[in-house]
């Protein structure tokens, strides 16, 4: 028998590019294996707005490239539960966004997507975390270009 | 490493308010059932694991790599067919656990 529900999960509406950029980002929840670096800027790296910097105020040498989902993964919908909701301070689902961050080689070929572990970012409160998902079939390196 | 010896059914007390319930074995597959504060993520080892070693990967990548990314964008950008998918209103789900539901054959 599983455990009574305790919570209500959210579907994360899926930006068509990042709006705005946002000068500083506070990670309530940190990349995971950085977990002192709480301040980051996002910055689109072109016009489109798909691909952005999230780069550390705290560490010159530490940025992250992260990429909205929808012109790879158009079904990629992730769910999140109220404690993260109400940790981001989310008020309406136009709050937030999801990033996925970019694993590149020397090129970007065999670049691949986190899908597991997205970046969740109120553009509103500036507020941002690394949040694992419970779908543990996501994968964590899911390659960009097809085959 | 503080090592405890449990029965199905019983319990660990961490701090004041995480619980752990070893709810039942099947094989070597133990079932453990976990009460915590929101506030407290609970989360697989092996996963942070391999996310802290991804996150690594991903970090500072080479600024030829990233042009060429920006590149990639734009072209599957331009192939998509249909418009994303526009806002869907959340639409609670009461009977969806918080943790997931390990898989038959073993979480």
């Amino acid at each position: 028998m599983e455990p009574a529900p305790t919570q209500a999960q959210h579907p994360v509406h899926e930006p068509v590019d990042v709006p705005v950029d946002v000068p500083v980002l506070e990670m309530v929840q940190p990349m995971v294996g950085f977990p002192d670096r709480r301040r980051f800027a996002l910055e689109r790296l072109d016009d489109t707005g798909l691909v952005c910097d999230l780069r550390s105020l705290d560490d010159p040498e530490l940025r992250f490239v992260v990429v909205a989902p929808g012109p790879f993964f158009p079904d990629y919908s992730p769910e999140v539960d109220d404690a993260v909701v109400a940790e981001l301070g989310v008020e309406s689902e136009d709050d937030l966004l999801a990033l996925l961050v970019v694993t590149l080689g020397e090129t970007a070929d065999a670049a691949t997507a986190n899908l597991l572990a997205p970046v969740l970012v109120n553009h509103r409160t500036r507020r941002a975390g690394q949040y694992l998902l419970d779908d543990t079939d996501l994968p964590m390196r899911a390659p960009l270009s097809p085959a | 490493m503080l090592v405890l010896s449990r029965r199905v059914g019983e319990s660990i007390v961490i701090g004041d308010d995480v619980v752990i319930t070893v709810l039942d074995v099947r094989g070597d597959v133990v079932r453990v059932g976990v009460d915590a504060p929101r506030s407290v993520q609970v989360r697989r080892q092996e996963l942070l694991v391999e996310l802290a070693e991804t996150n690594r990967a991903a970090a500072s990548p080479e600024p030829s790599a990233v042009a060429g990314l920006s590149a990639l964008v734009s072209g599957a950008d331009r192939g998509r067919r249909t418009p994303a998918p526009g806002p869907r209103p959340p639409v609670p789900r009461p009977q969806a656990p918080r943790r997931p539901a390990d898989p038959p054959a073993g979480g």
